[in-house]
């Protein structure tokens, strides 16, 4: 598949930090298979991310919000050749989310406009269920006009150091690609901050209680007890 | 009572939301108590204090603007620039912006550090060499934000990438190093002993 833009272009948003020009934003994990890698990396690596590729939204259903993976350079395109996503030492690609919604102060327009004529129509004011069958039409309606909004952002991934960058600042598009990532290639993406650092050292989680002169208090044994749960949520990226 | 309304009130009731007499339950919490739990539960979570104290004890250890660590056989200076936010947990401030281009080193941030605030996010120069790169990191997640890397050397396009892609590793490859100087400082008997009060001694100084 190449073509992913369904009718009229989408409205795309500019990159909010793109891995080729500009300022850079991005977050840090360190890639950890769940067993091994693969001895052929890159065809593994290409089969898994068309295995979760982008689909485009398809405007006959209901779904209002579509996200996968594309090529960096295209992200029309989600065919992952050896050539397209190895760059030297790295696996470039983009995470594309794509939403189309039905603006409810439009549908509200839409509708009062229709209820004024089929009461001038008729006589009478719609029904609710006449009101009901008339609102999904008109939403399908809209639907089919709607352009979606698309959005991309960039991920680098060295095979070698075995680091990985999602570049966005949202970090609920962070968890979401760290999710895809982990679940695609059964790996465990560990984010790059002081405690996750500490415990992939071996230091023990005592050694790593706040220190009250600094925080200006002492912690009660409730919140030190809840420290231990925090720790695995940050390991996973999940923060 | 219209039916409606006692189905309402009953429903409260079932809930537990309110007693017989139809008075709630529970009072509404005092707005600074929340604000307070709110501040505790990000200051615990993902141990994000880790990161405060990284962030404010690299601002103590880069006012003298010596090299912290060694990078690649390079050394590294950190300079903190323009805009500092600082977050604590038990005083009634719990949220302190400072700006300006010396802020981060002025005696009110300083004074607000001995109160008990952190330092949770800052604007940060790290000079690797001759490199010289800006980036704002955030305690919780120390994700690198806005940054600036030096300018490049080669016009090619593909060589420009692989160029931006390595001074990226390089920048990421900075932080970490200053996360590992700050855990070898931290989980020393130093620490306790000799860095805190040295950093206590710092915040509490005079104006100069």
């Amino acid at each position: 598949m190449s073509n992913l833009t369904r009718g009229l272009p989408p409205l795309i948003l500019p990159r909010p930090m793109p891995i080729l020009s500009g300022n850079v934003t991005f977050a840090r994990f360190g890639v950890e298979p769940a067993e091994s890698f693969p001895t052929d990396v890159r065809r593994w690596l290409s089969r898994g991310l068309r295995a979760r590729a982008f689909e485009p939204i398809d405007k006959h259903t209901e779904e209002e919000r579509a996200a996968g993976f594309v090529e960096l350079e295209n992200h029309d395109a989600n065919e992952f050749s050896p050539g397209r996503l190895f760059f030297g030492d790295y696996a470039l690609l983009a995470w594309r989310i794509e939403t189309l919604k039905v603006r409810a102060s439009a549908l509200k327009a839409e509708m009062a406009q229709w209820a004024a004529a089929f009461e001038k129509e008729q006589g009478r004011a719609p029904m609710k269920g006449e009101k009901s069958e008339r609102r999904s039409a008109l939403r399908q309606a809209m639907r089919l006009k709607a352009e979606p909004v698309t959005k991309v952002y960039d991920v680098s991934w060295n095979m070698k150091t075995q680091e990985l960058h999602v570049w966005a600042s949202s970090r609920k598009v962070v968890d979401e690609v760290v999710l895809a990532m982990e679940s695609c290639f059964r790996l465990r993406l560990h984010a790059q901050v002081p405690s996750v650092t500490a415990r992939r050292q071996g230091v023990a989680d005592g050694a790593l209680m706040p220190t009250p002169e600094l925080l200006g208090m002492e912690l009660s044994a409730r919140e030190l007890a809840s420290l231990e749960s925090s720790t695995k949520e940050v390991s996973r990226g999940k923060a | 009572m219209a039916k409606r309304e006692q189905a309402q009130a009953e429903a409260a009731f079932m809930r537990g939301d309110v007693g017989v007499d139809g008075q709630a339950t529970e009072e509404q919490r005092d707005e600074a108590e929340v604000e307070k739990d709110k501040a505790r539960e990000q200051l615990l979570r993902g141990r994000t204090y880790l990161g405060r104290e990284l962030l404010s004890w690299l601002l103590w250890s880069s006012e003298a603007g010596e090299p912290l660590v060694e990078y690649e056989e390079r050394p590294v200076t950190v300079l903190y620039t323009s805009r500092v936010v600082l977050k604590g947990v038990h005083e009634d401030v719990t949220e302190m912006t400072a700006r300006g281009a010396t802020a981060p080193y002025s005696a009110e941030v300083r004074h607000a550090l001995d109160r008990g605030l952190l330092v949770h996010s800052a604007r940060l120069c790290f000079t690797h060499g001759d490199r010289q790169y800006e980036a704002t990191l955030d305690a919780e997640h120390l994700d690198v934000r806005s940054a600036k890397l030096p300018q490049l050397m080669t016009e090619e396009e593909d060589d420009a990438l692989q160029e931006r892609l390595y001074l990226v590793e390089q920048l990421s490859g900075i932080v970490d190093a200053l996360v590992e100087a700050f855990l070898a400082v931290r989980t020393s008997k130093r620490w306790r002993q000799k860095i805190v009060p040295a950093m206590k001694e710092w915040m509490q100084g005079s104006e100069d």
